[in-house]
């Protein structure tokens, strides 16, 4: 694989990188232009080109730890957005699989099942059928 | 004439209802919740009112509060739009009472039509075709069989009392209708204590085809043509068009002919669409009734590029008494559209909606391509509502040239800052299912369900590159919205010496 560092170099070698409108770049390479269109911060970005979208740190040169198989410690799965709670899928003590789904909620006339992020046991349940919830209240929690 | 139009909706409908109003000299009067107070709609109607809290129960739900607006407002006319309270019978019989224009159908009509049942009663008796089904009198397994031979194998044999598909039983050949009746009949006693069952034809495949129907007040009903609305998640109508690629024109002529005597079964006034099951294509092809929407459909604008006919307008002169706007003989159908919702979700993650901040916001403008939407950049997408941001209409001389250009303008339509669903729209057209046109409601819920997964998120190095200048230019910029005209000083470093920012980055 291509060291991240690697790519500075190659970028610098190869492209000219014109900024032609409130975050639009143009982008040659040998002759051969597209546009990027940039947005975020210098540490988050989001760009699109021709369709494709990438959100991340484009400028972060480190690599990224790996995320491990299993939960490290205590995690809890919150509600990323005002929602109601249509039904609980576990109880504390159960094991779940990565992508198992734990709770399913609803919000903007839309299921939404919040998935376990990696293999767990449920530790507790901090909601019930039927309940709404806020941003950020802890739905579940996994160890 | 109505002169002042109060329109009970927000996003891009509400827009769009505005500018019918400008063109017909109409003062517009936008209603908005709090959490849509410094929303696109607000701003482009001639007067706005609050109405409540953001969630939608407490204002754009509430009949009180609309109507109180329109008292406030001195609105002579309400136009209810799509979704929220447009096919409310309670709502349209408020505006009445209120001495308020509704522009629609009759409450009544709503009410017949809301529900399935009369619907379907009101259907068979003025001829338009119906799925064959009937819930036997004799339930007894010799009564079923007979029952389903009357109807027809392929069938759905399913709990009369209920659904979700508990007590439901596909049943294709003969040797199998003794089984499943009995598992049936089971599943359905001990899910609703009620082992009745229905029989109804099972139609593989359907395709959704629906056909725009209009009425005036002067006993006038024309239909404007199919649209298919066969690209569906979960009953959710993704993509659009005009015209079906499944209608042979004999069949055209029959479903849309259908339409109308359906519509005037109904009573029917204004604008409304007469939606059918489609099985087979080519002249074989069998059709029957689904339900009646008694209002304009968010896929309107296909049939708008097609005829060339404003239906809003004509939804506001009809409510105003007058006769539809054209001659029957002046209606075509010419060349192809086809409309992609873009919706704030994130297809790789269940289609998560996403609520947040439109940090870029940029629309394609070309020959062909029309663009309705109610957001703009620096916007903030609510949590409350649905998540359609926009819809993205081609108009070509052929299906192949509208796939084409829709496509292209798709890709040429970048939206930062929330995940929308443009990459998965993308797949889609380049379907060799989607064009050929062989694609049937089952599709995205099964065999197109990959069409969700992203293949690649791995950026590119120009991508890493543009990233680079752009972090250099953030010195000199607080944010990439908020300063709308570029800035010279940093154009002038970027253009001048493109390298000074990405050797800033290398280091």
């Amino acid at each position: 694989m291509e060291r991240p560092a690697s790519v500075g170099t190659l970028v610098a070698d190869r492209f000219r990188v014109t900024r032609v409108g409130n975050g639009v770049y143009r982008v040659e390479d040998d002759g051969r232009s597209e546009l990027v269109y940039v947005a975020g911060s210098a540490n988050d970005q989001w760009v699109f080109v021709d369709g494709r979208v990438f959100r991340g740190d484009l400028g972060d040169v480190r690599d990224r730890p790996r995320r491990s198989a299993r939960v490290d410690g205590p995690q809890a799965l919150t509600a990323p957005m005002p929602a109601t709670v249509i039904k609980v899928l576990v109880q504390p003590g159960a094991a779940v699989k990565k992508g198992d789904t734990i709770v399913l909620l609803e919000a903007m006339k839309m299921e939404l099942p919040i998935r376990a992020p990696a293999d767990a046991t449920v530790k507790a349940v901090h909601c019930r059928d039927g309940e709404l919830v806020q941003p950020d209240t802890t739905l579940v929690e996994l160890e | 004439m109505i002169k002042r139009l109060l329109i009970a909706n927000r996003g891009e409908i509400a827009l769009r209802i505005v500018r019918a109003c400008r063109e017909l000299g109409l003062e517009s009067v936008a209603v908005y919740s709090e959490a849509d107070a410094r929303a696109p709609h607000v701003a482009a109607a001639d007067r706005a009112i609050a109405i409540g809290p953001a969630p939608a129960v407490d204002s754009y739900l509430s009949i009180p509060r609309l109507i109180a607006a329109a008292r406030e407002s001195r609105a002579d006319a309400v136009h209810p739009g799509y979704g929220f309270l447009s096919e409310n019978a309670g709502f349209a019989r408020a505006c009445d009472e209120a001495g308020l224009v509704f522009v629609g159908p009759p409450a009544e009509v709503i009410a017949t039509m809301g529900s399935k049942i009369a619907a379907r009663t009101l259907m068979q008796a003025a001829g338009v075709p119906v799925v064959p089904g009937e819930t036997p009198d004799d339930q007894t397994d010799e009564g079923l069989r007979r029952t389903i031979e009357r109807v027809g194998l392929p069938v759905l044999v399913k709990a009369s009392a209920g659904g979700g598909g508990k007590g439901m039983r596909r049943v294709r050949d003969a040797a199998e209708i003794m089984d499943a009746t009995r598992a049936a009949r089971r599943e359905a006693a001990a899910a609703f204590g009620d082992g009745t069952l229905y029989v109804e034809r099972l139609v593989e495949q359907p395709r959704h085809i629906e056909v725009q129907v209009f009425g005036d007040c002067h006993g006038r009903i024309d239909h404007v043509f199919e649209r298919e609305c066969s690209v569906q998640r979960r009953h959710q109508k993704i993509v659009e068009e005009s015209p079906s690629p499944a209608l042979s024109p004999a069949v055209r002529a029959r479903i849309t002919s259908a339409a109308v005597t359906a519509a005037g079964a109904a009573g029917y006034r204004n604008a409304g669409t007469i939606e059918f099951l489609l099985d087979g294509v080519g002249d074989a092809a069998r059709f029957y009734f689904l339900e009646m929407n008694t209002r304009l459909q968010v896929e309107h604008p296909v049939t708008e590029a097609v005829s060339g006919i404003d239906l809003v307008r004509a939804q506001l002169l009809v409510a105003s008494g007058e006769p539809l706007p054209w001659t029957p003989q002046s209606l075509t159908q010419r060349g192809h559209a086809i409309e992609a919702r873009v919706y704030a979700e994130d297809p790789a993650h269940d289609f998560l909606p996403q609520a947040g901040r439109l940090l870029l916001y940029r629309e394609p403008r070309r020959p062909g391509i029309r663009i309705d939407a109610g957001v703009v950049e620096g916007g903030d997408i609510p949590v409350y509502y649905d998540p359609m941001m926009a819809k993205v209409i081609a108009a070509a001389e052929t299906r192949e040239a509208a796939i084409a250009r829709l496509a292209s303008a798709l890709r040429e339509f970048p939206i930062l800052g929330i995940r929308t669903n443009i990459p998965f729209l993308l797949r889609i057209l380049e379907h060799p299912r989607f064009r050929a046109g062989t694609v049937d409601t089952g599709f995205l819920d099964g065999e197109g369900a990959v069409l969700a997964e992203e293949p690649d998120d791995t950026p590119t190095a120009a991508m890493r590159a543009a990233v680079a200048a752009f972090r250099g230019d953030l010195g000199s910029e607080t944010s990439s919205f908020e300063s709308q005209t570029p800035n010279p000083k940093s154009r002038l470093q970027t253009t001048a010496d493109p390298w000074s920012a990405l050797r800033a980055w290398g280091r």
